[in-house]
């Protein structure tokens, strides 16, 4: 058995340039290799661990806005709830306020109606008696009334101014005697008597007229000089009237 | 009869005869390297499987080489890990019919042992410098330096001829025993000469870092004693 000091060398060699080379392309790479995967999982678990703080920040930030907008809406609840008070109570206000007013107004409606009723009640009530009065007058219609009537025409003549009697008497048409229907029989004595308050004897006309009921009127186209029972029932109502 | 101890000439380069063993490394050679570039290609971030084992393999290295000197592993991890690469991959190329493994021939190991003695000295003034790595051999004390320095030989001598002695005894015990009981017969001591490869490739590579390992420590200075309180 003997070495052969020649193949011990080539060996050393052999396996040398062997764990050169295998430094090289194998040990070397794969040891960098192991690293950068280990410096890559380290970045990735940095840049995790800072996502994930940006990410609890984020919801800080989200809880805070969101403490934020409860409170805000706690406010604005709170807000809108003394708005709704105040508006409340400013409508109750008003409401009652136009009650009042309404009623008021209704109050002074009712008092209006009642006494335009009542108005219309006296009315209709005085219409009522001055036909009442009219039907009764109706009746006295006779000769002494008439003679009455006249009486008090010539007295109304005699008050009357001198210029004014005159003018009535320089009438050109001439006078309408008016009377009731059915009362003609005196006609000379009217004239008479009315031609001596005149003083004149200017043209007189008989006019019958029912609606006098009773009494002797002078009328001409200017002047009318009532004396009747029509005449006194509508100043009468026109009395009544002017009460109401 | 060819005894295992014989080792054929092929031919020669000038005063270098190439034998099979030494064609044997080369074909070796080829092939790790071959399959280190494959891998080295294939290496990406996100690791397939093969990648994935080849990590591991070099995560436990280092482990290893890390429990063992206490120190980084990137100085020795090359070193020790392609020895252990080459050795078991030597010692495995036994299961192709016809071919002998390196390690079952003198030189080779020889050869390695000649490195590991080299990188001792290497590895020892590198961590230790000049000084600590003569002062290594006074460990633990002066009287020890003749003692150190023969078992820096014998120590590097006994793993040579212990990765000999086995390889070649299990290439010699399957040849007599192909030659006397037929092909299959010897399967399971072919299995048995697995183990035994990877198992004196394991020790080679461990005991070469132990040794490496054991240099630098001992080359460290030692820190002072601290004071020793006075007895009244």
């Amino acid at each position: 058995m003997s070495i052969d000091i020649w193949g011990l060398g080539l060996q050393a060699v052999n396996v040398l340039i062997l764990i050169w080379l295998l430094s090289r392309v194998f040990w070397r790479p794969v040891a960098a290799a192991i690293v950068a995967r280990q410096q890559a999982s380290t970045a990735m678990l940095d840049k995790a661990q800072a996502a994930q703080t940006a990410a609890e920040a984020e919801m800080s930030k989200a809880k805070a806005a969101r403490d934020g907008i409860a409170a805000e809406r706690l406010k604005a609840l709170a807000a809108a709830q003394t708005e709704a008070a105040a508006a409340t109570k400013a409508a109750l206000s008003t409401a009652v306020t136009k009650a009042e007013a309404m009623q008021a107004a209704a109050a002074a409606e009712i008092a209006k109606d009642r006494a335009d009723a009542s108005k219309a009640d006296a009315e209709q009530a005085a219409q009522l008696a001055l036909q009442i009065a009219a039907k009764l007058l109706s009746r006295l219609n006779g000769p002494l009334v008439q003679s009455a009537f006249l009486d008090l025409l010539v007295q109304a003549i005699a008050k009357l101014p001198e210029a004014e009697r005159a003018a009535i008497a320089a009438t050109p048409e001439g006078l309408e005697i008016v009377v009731a229907a059915g009362v003609v029989a005196d006609q000379k004595a009217i004239k008479a008597a009315v031609h001596k308050a005149l003083a004149a004897k200017p043209a007189l006309h008989f006019v019958t007229d029912p609606a006098l009921l009773a009494g002797v009127e002078l009328r001409s186209p200017h002047f009318a000089l009532h004396n009747s029972w029509r005449a006194d029932l509508a100043l009468i109502e026109q009395a009544v009237h002017d009460a109401a | 009869m060819i005894t295992p101890l014989h080792s054929t000439l092929y031919f020669s380069l000038g005063p270098v005869p190439i034998t099979q063993a030494i064609l044997t490394t080369w074909a070796i050679m080829l092939l790790l390297v071959v399959t280190a570039l494959l891998l080295r290609w294939q290496l990406r971030l996100r690791p397939a499987k093969p990648q994935a084992a080849i990590e591991l393999i070099v995560d436990m290295l280092d482990t290893q080489i890390r429990e063992t000197t206490g120190a980084e592993p990137a100085p020795y991890r090359s070193f020790i890990g392609s020895l252990f690469v080459f050795i078991l991959t030597a010692n495995w190329v036994s299961l192709l019919p016809g071919v002998e493994p390196p390690t079952a021939k003198l030189e080779t190991d020889a050869a390695l042992a000649a490195i590991v003695f080299v990188s001792v000295i290497w590895f020892g003034i590198r961590g230790a410098g000049v000084a600590g790595y003569l002062r290594s051999f006074a460990a633990p004390n002066i009287a020890m330096i003749p003692l150190n320095l023969l078992e820096s030989v014998t120590r590097v001598f006994s793993m040579f001829v212990r990765l000999f002695g086995n390889v070649m005894s299990g290439v010699f015990v399957i040849g007599i025993v192909a030659s006397l009981a037929g092909l299959l017969v010897p399967i399971p001591l072919m299995a048995l000469d697995l183990l035994t490869g990877l198992v004196q490739a394991y020790i080679f590579a461990v005991l070469a870092m132990v040794f490496i390992a054991a240099t630098v420590e001992d080359g460290q200075p030692k820190p002072a004693p601290p004071p020793q309180k006075k007895e009244n």
